[in-house]
């Protein structure tokens, strides 16, 4: 809608008319020094650990050091306009950034401000960045699937809601290829999802926020980025900014998941700003309190019950759960994950999916070790079908690689053990898996029972991927209805198995691959 | 700066305490004065670091340039002070010296800038209304700044109380820009 002068006019005569600017008594400092973005500052008496100050050219700082005659402060954005002796001013405020549905498809900063030229975000709500997670009484136990739509996972390492699923592994193992999948998987599904980008390069971020959009998963994706370019402050504020936009949707009762990638690069921003406030170096080099800074962030994924919704909305939800999934991303440095950040974020954590370099290289994608890899309370949460079928792909896979090791020395292996090994294999190649193609739970099911029903064991090895989508692509257009109703309820039962075996039948006497 | 401070408050602290307990508040402060005078003239670095006098030498050549109006206290605090090589503290020592000095008279200075020049009884209006919201003696210091437009700004230590009109457009100016 344009608007003509006159409407203009009197909407700045409403500004005016409405604007109140009485006389303002504050505490004021002085900038005495400024290094790596790391101001101190000179009076300000009356500031609070983690307040807001606003520099006299209009940009924010954050204070973090309150010492007995300086206040370290981190700065917000560039410091290089900030000079010694300007003045500092309290603003009384914590740090909020903006929530809300108007945030769904865009690309923000760590404070909320849209970079992705699509123009301001008209959000009326915020939310500080720092809060506390829900108590123990508002919690609600893991119990429904967050489906992530990549078989190996799925089968498991199945993942809940509410869930915090760590995903750790090598560079270039394919660790973001699991988050985004997962994302894309969550389309139609009701389920807001936030991807923090950490200290990446600003071209890996535009990647995935183009791939996101292909596949039509930015309509309900917040992207928070703080690129490697961007400060320190702002690297290690953005989880929490994301996790602020992530609980609103929690706190409304709905679905949400949350990808950190990497919280690594987060602890090294923390470890950036901590030294160069002179807090004590602990070990590698971290501040003693790395372990809170990621633990009270994961701390606030959970499932929250309805009583807490219903509070939180002031009566406005009734009767909805809420969670808040996250899957935060850790990278280890040649397989290290007994250094300090990768055991802290393990222990923290709710679980964890290990890959591995050996595994990528060697054409296994995703490259999940199934032995490492467990989710300590998704186990619950899965789908009734794939938990029936998927226990038997475990077992196969943990006793295969037990065989497989063992049988390099022997010449000639009797029958059992040869059938164990080419099922091992079979199964291996069955969780290979492409990228940006999830799957549904219905799928997942045909795939782990033509493996356990022995529908695989005459088909070569290396035929199994070419066995597999033929088998998809099959079923998605005879069997339609079939695979709907097993989405649907997914409950597995005599009557499901011999539909799904007749099925799998039927496809192998017409089909080749 | 702040490292300044935190060096220099126990000197003050000494030196306060022991005028106190001698009843030499004024005495003192005026030395202070003078004192921090000497170290803030353009040559008195160059002498107060070089390398080739001893520490006594530099304490001895300081209290002869102050001369007449330091006491013994005067001249031992320049011993101390020249044996742990902290001349550089003496402004910062005088000023914590100074308010420490108004806390313990109930005093506090306030300044106050203001747009166009006050009358007395503007003056004593905005002295007796600080005196009530800080609870004790309030001494005004006045400047002028046209730049303000109007009204007046207020510093008392940390306490700012910005009523000028140049920051009234600055706040309408962010609201308009919202």
């Amino acid at each position: 809608m344009q608007l003509n002068p006159t409407e203009i006019s009197d909407l700045i005569k409403k500004r005016i008319e409405s604007f109140e600017a009485g006389t303002e008594a504050r505490t004021e400092g002085t900038v005495v020094s400024v290094t790596d973005g790391i101001v101190r500052i000179h009076g300000l008496g009356d500031v609070m650990s983690g307040e807001m100050i606003a520099f006299s050219n209009g940009i924010y700082g954050l204070a973090l050091n309150l010492e007995r005659d300086s206040v370290g402060a981190v700065v917000l954005g560039d410091y290089k306009t900030i000079t010694e002796g300007d003045t500092v001013k309290c603003t009384g405020r914590i740090l909020e950034v903006p929530v809300g549905e108007a945030l769904l498809g865009r690309v923000v900063d760590s404070l909320g401000a849209p970079i992705d030229g699509k123009g301001a975000i008209e959000s009326e709500l915020t939310a500080p960045v720092e809060q506390i997670a829900p108590g123990v009484i508002d919690r609600e136990p893991v119990n429904q699937p967050m489906e992530t739509g990549t078989k190996a996972l799925d089968a498991m390492v199945p993942v809940g809601r509410g869930q915090r699923e760590l995903i750790i592994g090598d560079r270039q193992t394919g660790k973001t290829a699991v988050a985004i999948d997962a994302i894309l998987n969550q389309k139609g599904k009701d389920v807001k999802c936030i991807y923090v980008a950490v200290g990446q390069k600003a071209s890996s971020v535009a990647g995935v926020v183009r791939k996101l959009e292909e596949h039509g998963a930015m309509e309900y994706t917040i992207v928070v980025a703080a690129n490697a370019s961007d400060p320190a402050s702002m690297q290690f504020l953005a989880p929490y900014a994301g996790c602020a936009m992530g609980e609103y949707f929690r706190d409304r009762g709905e679905d949400a998941l949350i990808v950190y990638d990497d919280l690594t690069k987060q602890a090294w921003a923390y470890r950036q700003v901590s030294l160069l406030l002179r807090r004590p170096p602990g070990r590698e080099a971290y501040p003693g309190d790395v372990f809170y800074l990621h633990s009270r962030l994961l701390e606030r994924s959970s499932r929250v019950t309805a009583d807490y919704v219903e509070r939180v909305t002031n009566g406005e939800v009734k009767g909805k759960t809420g969670s808040l999934t996250a899957l935060p991303i850790i990278e280890t440095q040649e397989g290290d994950v007994s250094a300090f950040v990768p055991t802290n974020v393990i222990s923290i954590t709710d679980g964890q999916i290990f890959l591995e370099t050996d595994l990528f290289n060697a054409g296994i994608r995703p490259a999940i070790n199934a032995g490492l890899s467990v989710s300590r309370v998704g186990g619950s949460a899965q789908t009734k079908i794939v938990k029936k079928l998927g226990g038997g792909v475990r077992l196969d896979l943990a006793q295969y690689r037990e065989l497989a090791a063992f049988s390099q020395f022997a010449s000639d292996l009797d029958e059992a053990t040869r059938k164990q090994l080419e099922r091992g294999q079979r199964v291996t190649e069955l969780m290979k898996q492409p990228q940006y193609s999830p799957m549904t739970t219905a799928e997942i099911s045909f795939s782990l029972f033509a493996a356990n029903e022995g529908f695989l064991d005459d088909v070569e090895a290396n035929k199994v991927v070419d066995f597999e989508a033929a088998m998809l692509s099959y079923l998605r257009s005879e069997k339609s209805d079939l695979l709907d109703s097993m989405n649907e309820s997914g409950n597995y039962d005599g009557d499901v198995a011999d539909s799904m075996r007749a099925a799998l039948e039927d496809f192998k006497s017409k089909n080749t691959w | 700066m702040s490292e300044l401070t935190t060096a220099a408050r126990p000197y003050a602290k000494a030196v306060f305490e022991m005028a106190q307990e001698s009843g030499t508040l004024s005495e003192w402060s005026e030395q202070l004065a003078a004192m921090s005078a000497v170290v803030a003239a353009e040559d008195s670095a160059a002498l107060l670091s070089h390398p080739r006098m001893s520490k006594a030498q530099k304490a001895e050549i300081f209290s002869e340039v102050i001369g007449d109006g330091l006491t013994d206290g005067g001249r031992n605090l320049l011993m101390a002070l020249g044996e742990n090589d902290r001349f550089v503290l003496i402004p910062e020592i005088a000023s914590i010296y100074e308010v420490l000095k108004a806390e313990a008279e109930g005093a506090i200075e306030a300044e106050v800038i203001s747009a166009q020049e006050m009358t007395k009884k503007q003056e004593g209006a905005i002295a007796a209304a600080l005196q009530k919201r800080l609870g004790r003696e309030v001494k005004l210091v006045t400047s002028i700044d046209p730049s303000l437009m109007g009204g007046a700004i207020i510093r008392a230590g940390d306490l700012v109380i910005d009523g000028s009109i140049q920051s009234r457009l600055q706040k309408m100016k962010m609201a308009m820009a919202r």
